[in-house]
C-alpha cells in the first residue's frame, strides 16, 4: 500500500539525511537484535546449567564453590547486559518480538530435551534439576510468545482497521 | 488563494485565527500542513503503528514525513545548521529507541515535538549552563535565505524576525503557527498549562508584530 500522506512540502538538507538514514539503518539492524537475543539465551542457558551443577553438588571443595559462583556472576552479568541492550538500545518491536519468542521456545526446547536424554543416559540426577530449570525457562518462553503474538495481533488488527478508514476518508 | 484552516483546537478551545503578519504567504508555504485534523490522526496513528510492528518502510516513512519539520524546528531554535544537524539526530535516536512505549499513535505529532524539545532543553543547557530555558538570551543571527520571488521573501522576513524573538516565544509561536499543534498539544509538548501557552503566544504575536514592523522591508512600517 502506498502512503496516503502528501509530498513532503520540504526536505532535508542532502547530508542530514543521509546521515539520518545510516542512523536508521544502524538502530533498525535485524541481525544486531537477533545476536542480542541470542546472547540472552545462551547467557541465560549457562547460568541455568551452572547453577543447577552447583545446587546438585553440595560436598565440593570452598574453592568450586567460588569458581561456580564466579561462573553464574558472569552468566548473569552477561544476562542483565543482553536484556538492557534489548530494552534501551536494540528495541524489539512486535514482529521482532515475535521472532524473539520463537528463538527462546526453540532454544529452551532443546535445552530441556538434551538435559532429559542425558539424565536418562547416565542415571544421575543433575541433568534433571537442570532439565527442571530448563522446563522453568520454557514456560517463560511460552509465555513470552504468546504476548508477543497477542500484541502484534493487536497491532495488525489495528493496523488494518486505520487502513480502512483511512482509505475509506480518501 | 484556498482558505488556510486554523491549527486544530481541541473541544471547547476557541478558534484561533491565524494574525495577520503571517501572511498568506507564509501560510501556504511548504512549511505549513494542511490536512483535515481527523484524516491526519489517522494517518499519524497508522504510521505509528506499522513502526511499532516492525515494519522498515514506515520509519522511512516515518522520517519522510517528519524530518524536515523536526530539523526546522531545531534550526529555528538554534539558529545553526549544524546544531540543528546534531539535534536532529539525537531526536531521531530518541524516536527509534521509545515509539514502541507511545499508546496513542494520534498524539504523534505532539510526542515527536516534545521530545525535539526536551532534546533541544537539553542540548541548551549543556550550552549554556543554566537550569531554566527562560533564562537564555535571545541569539542573534539573521538566517541567510535566497528569496526568488514574494512567497520566499515574505517567508524570509517571518524567518528572520522569529529568529530575532527570545527562544521561549519563537519556541511557541512555531508550535502553534507553523507546526500547527493546537493548544492542548503545544501544552504538552512544553510541559506548561494551556493557559500559560495562551499567554506567552500574545506575547509572541507582540514582539513579532513588534519587530516585522520595526523591519523596513517587510512592508510593515506603511
Amino acid at each position: 500500500m502506498t502512503t496516503p500522506y502528501d509530498a513532503p512540502r520540504c526536505t532535508l538538507p542532502p547530508a542530514s539525511a543521509v546521515a539520518l538514514k545510516q542512523l536508521v539503518d544502524a538502530e533498525l539492524s535485524m541481525p544486531s537484535r537477533l545476536g542480542y537475543v541470542a546472547l540472552l539465551l545462551a547467557a541465560l542457558t549457562m547460568t541455568g546449567v551452572v547453577g543447577a551443577l552447583w545446587a546438585t553438588e553440595p560436598t565440593l571443595p570452598l574453592r568450586v564453590h567460588i569458581a561456580f559462583g564466579f561462573m553464574v556472576g558472569i552468566g548473569a552479568a552477561w544476562v542483565v547486559f543482553a536484556v538492557w541492550v534489548l530494552t534501551t538500545r536494540r528495541i524489539l518491536l512486535a514482529r521482532h518480538r515475535v521472532i524473539a519468542g520463537r528463538m527462546a521456545v526453540t532454544f529452551t526446547s532443546l535445552f530441556v530435551c538434551g538435559a532429559l536424554g542425558l539424565g536418562i543416559t547416565t542415571g544421575r540426577p543433575e541433568p534433571y534439576t537442570a532439565a527442571a530449570v530448563g522446563v522453568v525457562m520454557l514456560g517463560a518462553a511460552a509465555w513470552i510468545l504468546i504476548r508477543a503474538h497477542r500484541s502484534f495481533g493487536r497491532l495488525t488488527e489495528r493496523r488494518d482497521l486505520l487502513e480502512k478508514e483511512i482509505g475509506r476518508r480518501a | 488563494m484556498v482558505p488556510y484552516p486554523a491549527p486544530a483546537a481541541p473541544p471547547g478551545e476557541p478558534f484561533q485565527a491565524i494574525p495577520d503578519y503571517l501572511t498568506d504567504a507564509v501560510r501556504g508555504s511548504k512549511l505549513i500542513d494542511i490536512q483535515d485534523p481527523v484524516a491526519r490522526a489517522h494517518e499519524d496513528e497508522w504510521l505509528v503503528v506499522r513502526c511499532q510492528l516492525g515494519e522498515r518502510q514506515a520509519f522511512d516513512e516515518l522520517i519522510e514525513r517528519w524530518g524536515a519539520p523536526i530539523w526546522r524546528y531545531a534550526r529555528r531554535l538554534t539558529n545553526s545548521d549544524d546544531a540543528a544537524d546534531d539535534v536532529s539526530q539525537n531526536v531521531w535516536l530518541r524516536v527509534l529507541r521509545g515509539i514502541h512505549r507511545l499508546r496513542d499513535g494520534s498524539r504523534l505529532r505532539a510526542w515527536l515535538f516534545g521530545i525535539a524539545r526536551r532534546t533541544l532543553m537539553d542540548r541548551l543547557r549543556e550550552q549554556y549552563a543554566v537550569p531554566n530555558v527562560t533564562d537564555v538570551d535571545v541569539i542573534e543571527l539573521p538566517a541567510a535565505v535566497d528569496a526568488s520571488d514574494d512567497v520566499e521573501a515574505d517567508l524570509a522576513t517571518v524567518e528572520r524576525e522569529l529568529a530575532r524573538l527570545p527562544v521561549v516565544e519563537r519556541e511557541v509561536l512555531t508550535l502553534f503557527y507553523l507546526r500547527e499543534l493546537s493548544l492542548g498539544e503545544v501544552a504538552d509538548v512544553l510541559g506548561v498549562p494551556a493557559g500559560t501557552v495562551k499567554s506567552r503566544l500574545f506575547r509572541a504575536r507582540k514582539l513579532l508584530r513588534r519587530e516585522i514592523e520595526r523591519t523596513p522591508e517587510s512592508g510593515g512600517d506603511s
